[in-house]
């Protein structure tokens, strides 16, 4: 009798448990945040073109030069073409590429020793602008960029998107891949349900609530991973509640006393409270990573994500039939006031300690043309941060609906926001804190100002 | 036989000496070094990735005193060592017990089914049970919660402070189970049957048996597996933290370890996470101390 009782409790733990070893098995793909494209290259005929570089010399430049770059969803096609090309600009000169998904890792006791690679594109696991500014690893290019030309003629800071990162009032990087943060929707079912598309702060309000009241999510998030929420509605509500003057994000940027308790970022997390307190923004969203929120925003159980310009690309294999993707720069903006495109950048330096700063120079002003940029959108499916005519190019739909954004008039392109990691930290810890109803916007700004504040020291 | 006595013990010491140098080097390079290179960073300002180093004596370990998140961490952390240990030593003694002693049949396969969590590797594990997490209808839990209801269930598991921690104890326990099961069966059946025979005609109950003869003689594989625990969960919960939640949100769910990882490579203070190392270490050894003496019992030999 009592052997019989404790093996049906036995057998039926067994089954709870095999039960829900293979519930779970339905589970999707795991796919890492960085942003991936896989659209490589496709023949870069006819750019050879234009030479940069117009330092006279049949010769060129001589010695040794050694590139780092990182290999990651954006592929290394591009590396290898520009690189290339240089290289036949100055046949006397030694490259050394140094490239790889792991590059970071691998050459970090070099960068510790004191004996870096002469160039460096920064992007990937391990790395991190504003921490090697900070260990005073990059050359100061302030002067340099005031004054670099392209082969064509340009003058680089004119071309570029996105200026670069002001570290106190001295540029260290120069931004080679620019991408915007945003709001994404599916457009096909927004016209099949009467859902209007957002402009402003208002309509999206209006449009969330008729969202809601048909039973759908408005707002879903990626809570595990803080920065897509940031970069997405947080930090363009800033820029907006600050009369669309994006020079509020280099001032939280370079921590200024007392800026994250500023009236605008006030006004700005005040909106965020009211899409809160309106129960538009999914209450499960907190505990989803990105591969959860995404796949939950293609299965239509949200209407809205906020996400980087990557999206399409690296759900491609899981999106449904009749999807259609659109993307919004912000939802945050006053009736009649700009669009703010938040981006985020990927930079390319030179080391301070560099054994051949004049082919690195070089080199820069050499990538920097509108041929490049068309390459790389059609070798990366990604927009370098070159204003570069993709209409003709083979780049995707979303890549070509922001490129028009960007190159319209009733649009602020905020600088990147790169902060301090530890005030990077607290901006993730603290938002998901304000959206769990944890803390207000008061003790948001305290949080943040401590965290500036021991930055600072 | 003509070998003096003096080149003998020779002999004799360089034999022993190819046994214990090897093992010796090993050691020092592999944990002796890394330990002590670790205690010594503890005492800089470092970023992990320049070449300067700042000597700043105790003040990554004053830093720590006013850390709020280092508590939560250390509370998690012990959160996770009592609750696995209770659990995974009630649960493998009982499912132990039911396959050795109460004649169940195909042991084997249910051996097996019991261990295979075991053979998962913990990321696979990760994401299975963040589906059986995830909050929308996808989520197997709430999926099944809301058989029973007239209101689809929608708690977010993972992202409330008050069933976060359990919602990691439970994979970590399940993934526990089977090897500590099959370390007791083992130590099970090694106990003579004529033990319990023996028992059962004096009139012995099942539960009679169980604790005055099973129990005392598996008492060293207990401690043993008591201990083991621990060790690994202080050590080594980081990775089921970072699978499930990354120690948020708004790192509630954090334990040293996460901690350490976040703070070393995610924000750059290389100085500081390796006070946090020492600390983990530290915190281990002192509990492991501790549950030695606690755990003291006097052998019965059989």
């Amino acid at each position: 009798m009592n052997t019989w009782k404790n093996k049906s409790l036995l057998v039926a733990l067994i089954l709870a448990l095999t039960f829900s070893m293979l519930a779970a098995c339905s589970g999707a793909n795991n796919e890492k945040p960085a942003p991936s494209s896989t659209n490589q290259g496709s023949g870069n005929g006819g750019n050879g073109g234009n030479s940069g570089g117009g330092d006279g010399g049949s010769e060129g430049l001589t010695g040794e030069f050694e590139v780092q770059y990182f290999v990651g969803g954006y592929g290394d096609t591009w590396w290898k073409h520009v690189i290339g090309e240089f290289q036949k600009q100055n046949p006397n000169l030694k490259i050394k590429q140094t490239a790889g998904s792991q590059i970071n890792d691998q050459m970090r006791p070099r960068w510790i020793q004191g004996n870096p690679p002469d160039f460096v594109y920064i992007d990937g696991a391990g790395s991190n602008e504003a921490q090697m500014v900070t260990d005073a690893q990059l050359m100061d290019l302030t002067e340099f960029l005031k004054g670099a030309t392209n082969g064509d003629g340009e003058k680089l800071l004119d071309i570029a998107i996105a200026q670069p990162t002001d570290y106190n009032g001295k540029n260290f990087t120069m931004p080679l891949v620019f991408g915007s943060w945003g709001t994404f929707y599916d457009k096909a079912w927004f016209k099949q349900q009467g859902w209007e598309t957002p402009t402003d702060f208002e309509s999206f309000m209006a449009v969330s609530q008729k969202i809601k009241a048909s039973g759908v999510s408005p707002y879903i998030h990626t809570g595990v991973y803080p920065y897509y929420i940031n970069g997405g509605l947080v930090n363009s509500a800033i820029v907006s509640a600050n009369g669309g003057d994006a020079s509020i994000i280099s001032r939280m940027a370079s921590l200024e006393e007392g800026i994250f308790k500023s009236e605008p970022v006030m006004k700005a997390l005040d909106r965020i409270v009211q899409i809160r307190d309106a129960g538009l923004i999914d209450p499960g969203a907190i505990a989803l990573n990105h591969t959860d929120s995404q796949m939950s925003f293609l299965q239509h159980k949200a209407a809205f994500i906020p996400n980087g310009l990557w999206l399409e690309n690296e759900m491609s294999k899981d999106v449904p039939d009749g999807f259609e993707f659109d993307f919004i720069p912000s939802v945050m903006q006053d009736k009649g006031e700009k669009f703010v495109a938040i981006p985020y950048t990927a930079s390319v330096a030179i080391a301070e300690k560099a054994k051949n700063p004049e082919a690195a120079k070089a080199f820069l002003q050499f990538i920097f043309t509108k041929q490049f940029a068309v390459d790389w959108a059609e070798m990366t499916g990604a927009i370098m941060n070159v204003k570069a005519d993709l209409e003709n190019s083979t780049a995707g739909p979303v890549v070509k609906t922001a490129m028009n954004y960007f190159n319209s008039d009733n649009l602020v392109v905020a600088p990147a926001l790169i902060v301090n990691a530890d005030v990077e930290t607290a901006l993730q810890d603290s938002i998901i804190a304000l959206l769990d109803k944890r803390i207000t916007p008061a003790e948001w700004g305290e949080r943040l100002e401590k965290a500036a504040a021991a930055a600072r020291q | 036989m003509t070998a003096k006595p003096t080149s003998h013990r020779l002999r004799r010491s360089l034999f022993i000496l190819g046994f214990i140098l090897p093992t010796f080097i090993l050691f020092s390079v592999i944990t002796a070094y890394p330990m002590l290179r670790g205690l010594y960073i503890s005492f800089f300002k470092w970023s992990g990735y320049s070449g300067n180093m700042s000597f700043i004596g105790l003040d990554n370990y004053k830093r720590m005193l006013k850390d709020d998140i280092i508590g939560t961490a250390i509370f998690n952390d012990y959160f996770l060592v009592f609750w696995k240990v209770v659990l995974i030593l009630a649960i493998a003694t009982f499912l132990a017990v039911a396959l050795t002693r109460m004649s169940v049949k195909r042991t084997g396969l249910f051996r097996v089914i019991l261990f295979f969590p075991n053979l998962i590797s913990v990321v696979v594990i990760g994401v299975l049970w963040r589906y059986i997490y995830n909050p929308s209808d996808i989520g197997f839990l709430n999926a099944f919660l809301s058989l029973f209801t007239s209101e689809p269930v929608t708690t977010v598991w993972l992202g409330q402070t008050n069933t976060a921690m359990w919602s990691i104890l439970a994979p970590a326990v399940w993934a526990g189970i089977g090897f500590y099961m099959i370390l007791l069966m083992a130590a099970i059946m090694n106990i003579p049957e004529s033990l319990y025979e023996a028992a059962g005609i004096d009139g012995a109950s099942r539960w009679h048996q169980f604790k005055h003869i099973t129990i005392p003689l598996i008492w060293e594989q207990m401690k043993v597996s008591i201990i083991h625990i621990v060790i690994t969960t202080l050590n080594g919960s980081f990775i089921i933290i970072f699978l499930m939640t990354e120690g948020g949100p708004d790192n509630s769910t954090q334990v040293m370890g996460s901690y350490l990882y976040q703070i070393g490579f995610q924000q750059y203070h290389m100085g500081y996470a390796s006070a946090i190392g020492v600390l983990i270490l530290t915190l281990t050894l002192i509990t492991s101390l501790i549950l030695n003496r606690l755990l003291k019992r006097e052998t019965i030999e059989m």
